[in-house]
């Protein structure tokens, strides 16, 4: 077909309507900021962010139910995969910018935990937001470096916003220097994986993969996925890039690190799970002794589950030893992000649904947890758990909200948590992998001493004050949203699941355009 | 042995020489120049590719922009160069772990067998080709790219720059 504008003009650009949005809605925010007088309040335009998020979201359900549509010859796909993961993202922004406000607003902050720029922060929280919007819609390995980076790039920047904070800009340094050499891994790994296949495409990188494997490149085929997977581990802070998570999320603005334990660590699921599952699904041995069987499950994947297994064992025994409840939230953070892998390294047919179910209850449960963990530490201007203590006194509602954010996390029944983690463990017992259900039950209880910790500083111990706790609206309705949630997902799991399975097919991840 | 294959020779030999005078160097001055035979050199291999667009832009990019802005930074910014002694404790450790991986690397490159004919740029002029992706396929990551340097750009700004009120 031929137009008056050229070959570009005949793609259905409308699919691309939620990154258009939020393309729009940061730019305009960068240029009203522009024209602002300076000492003006920047609330409106988190608000306008928020408002973008929302319509975003909208144009991303109404893209839902379509099948697959693929443009500029399949290197952006929008399937149901990339849409649930992109509701994911822009539920967590929209948390994210909530709390933003509030911590950029509040009073009697020390002048140098203070951040100067807010329209900036909005601004590059969107722009965090558009590149983990590509990174879950494109079937090309360009697209999705671009992707990775624009998110990368924009979370550096906002760990180091608190600029005239020392272990604020220590976190930030360490957060590019480490997140440069994952990125470098990664383009490594893929490198290989171009050389292989001389494509970026990943479902023509797929179909070259396995005839490479079978021309004996096997062992190259290893070092990419490996080198890959140690790279994208860096962005769901799993083992072995994990080192960077606690100073990090210490460092970081609260709301960021909320934004980085669950959208930033989303999106690089999203891409692991997209990434890994259709460019290796055709690696087949045909020449096994025990006939033909794949590369991926059989061989691959176990390492994945191994270093999964390391991932809750060093989370959840080194979240014993915190007292920074930030760190602690980092280490659980890693502990979590192994949880969430195994579905991934069983990989039975309900890995997308088991995967996606735990990020929703994950972001349910993190976001309010933070939320509330901003409230407080800034109320007592300490970071220690100590801070905590008396809370039950000083705001009930909000200690019985972070209590069950707390037995979520933990895993305890009946909350979303547990259900995540239950349908997790069952996938690993019905593939047979015995040894990786057995280690996160005993992590998981592990898990259970230091949550409870914060529960007991809570109701058990004497706090310095017993002034109740202002809680500002925004916060208030977070934890709301987050407590429904958290304690309704915890209900009805099944209709969740149902849900998912039955609006977002997720096996169309693989499937070509118009079936 | 053919004349292609000394000029690759010799142009491996500085890449990889470069990168480790690189890091091996004390003087910051000194890595910057050995940093620039390298990128120096990687333009040659990618004549060598016949990928001359490629070439000249790592030259203009990185051998000219790169280097010359890093060698600015060098000379406006005040830096004492100490030695610091101790990471020897880690250094076995290392050459262990970046001797297996170059084993594996090497391994995995001497079996490599890549099926098909190699691809023939001669004939076509790079440039248009290069454009003609970009503008076509490419043309969500190009136009990400403007939003990331954007990003880059208010990112250095504000972290960079002086508030009105600390003087």
């Amino acid at each position: 077909m031929e137009s008056r504008w050229g070959p570009l003009a005949q793609y259905d650009w409308s699919v691309m309507a939620p990154e258009f949005t939020i393309l729009i809605v940061a730019t305009l925010i960068s240029v009203i900021d522009l024209l602002m007088p300076n000492h003006s309040n920047r609330r409106p335009l988190a608000w306008l962010g928020i408002v973008g998020s929302l319509l975003a979201g909208w144009f991303v359900l109404q893209n839902t139910g379509h099948g697959v549509v693929e443009i500029l010859n399949g290197s952006y796909r929008v399937d149901a995969f990339g849409n649930v993961f992109k509701l994911i993202f822009l539920a967590g922004t929209i948390f994210t910018l909530l709390m933003s406000i509030n911590y950029l607003n509040r009073g009697g902050v020390k002048e140098e935990e203070k951040v100067v720029d807010h329209g900036e922060f909005y601004y590059l929280t969107l722009t965090a937001l558009l590149g983990s919007m590509i990174m879950s819609s494109s079937a090309d390995a360009i697209t999705l470096f671009v992707g990775l980076e624009l998110l990368s790039i924009s979370s550096y920047i906002l760990v180091g916003t608190r600029k005239k904070h020392l272990l604020s800009n220590e976190s930030a340094f360490k957060y590019v220097v480490s997140g440069s050499i994952a990125s470098a891994t990664v383009l490594y790994g893929i490198s290989f994986l171009y050389g292989l296949t001389g494509t970026t495409n990943l479902f023509e990188m797929a179909d070259r993969l396995g005839q490479a494997y079978m021309a004996g490149n096997a062992l190259l085929i290893y070092i990419a996925f490996f080198l890959t997977f140690v790279g994208l581990s860096f962005k769901i802070s799993s083992v072995p890039y994990h080192m960077w998570a606690p100073d990090v999320y210490q460092g970081a603005p609260t709301p960021i690190t909320a934004f980085l334990s669950v959208v930033s660590k989303a999106a690089g699921f999203a891409l692991i799970i997209r990434f890994f599952i259709t460019a290796f699904r055709s690696v087949v041995d045909y020449n096994a002794a025990n006939g033909p069987h794949s590369v991926l499950i059989s061989e691959l994947l176990l390492v994945v589950g191994i270093l999964a297994a390391i991932s809750m064992i060093v989370g959840n025994t080194l979240a014993l030893r915190q007292t920074n409840i930030k760190r602690m939230m980092a280490y659980s953070s890693i502990a979590q992000a192994g949880y969430i892998l195994v579905p991934f390294a069983t990989l039975t047919s309900l890995i997308f649904e088991q995967t996606v179910f735990y990020l929703i209850a994950y972001l349910l449960m993190n976001m309010g947890a933070f939320a509330i963990i901003m409230i407080v530490t800034g109320d007592r201007e300490t970071e220690d758990i100590r801070s905590f203590a008396g809370l039950y006194h000083r705001a009930p509602f909000l200690a019985i909200a972070m209590t069950f954010f707390l037995l979520s996390l933990a895993g305890i029944p009946i909350s979303a948590g547990f259900f995540g983690k239950f349908y997790i463990f069952m996938s690993s017992l019905v593939m047979g992998n015995y040894w990786l259900a057995g280690i996160m039950i005993a992590t998981s209880v592990v898990s259970y001493y230091y949550y409870f910790g914060i529960i007991r500083q809570m109701y058990m111990r004497p706090g310095e004050t017993e002034a109740p706790l202002r809680v500002p609206a925004g916060i208030a309705v977070i934890v709301l949203i987050a407590f429904i949630g958290t304690v309704g997902v915890g209900i009805v799991p099944d209709s969740v699941l149902n849900f998912i399975h039955a609006n977002f097919p997720l096996m169309d991840l693989i499937e070509a355009a118009g079936q | 042995m053919s004349g292609q294959f000394v000029a690759f020779f010799i142009l491996s030999l500085l890449t990889i020489g470069g990168a480790v005078f690189m890091i091996s160097l004390q003087k910051v001055v000194h890595q910057v120049v050995a940093l620039a035979f390298s990128f120096l050199s990687i333009a040659g291999l990618y004549v060598m590719l016949e990928a001359e667009f490629v070439a000249v832009t790592q030259v203009l990019v990185y051998a000219g922009s790169i280097s010359i802005l890093m060698l600015f930074g060098i000379m406006l910014t005040r830096h004492d160069a100490h030695e610091d002694t101790g990471r020897g404790k880690f250094k076995f450790l290392a050459f262990i772990v970046v001797a297996a991986f170059f084993v594996l690397v090497f391994m995995g490159i001497q079996t490599m067998n890549i099926e098909g004919t190699p691809a023939n740029f001669s004939q076509q002029n790079n440039v248009l080709e290069i454009g003609k992706l970009m503008f076509s396929q490419y043309v969500i990551p190009f136009e990400i790219m403007s939003v990331l340097l954007l990003v880059a750009l208010v990112g250095a700004i504000i972290l960079a720059k002086r508030e009105a009120d600390d003087k």
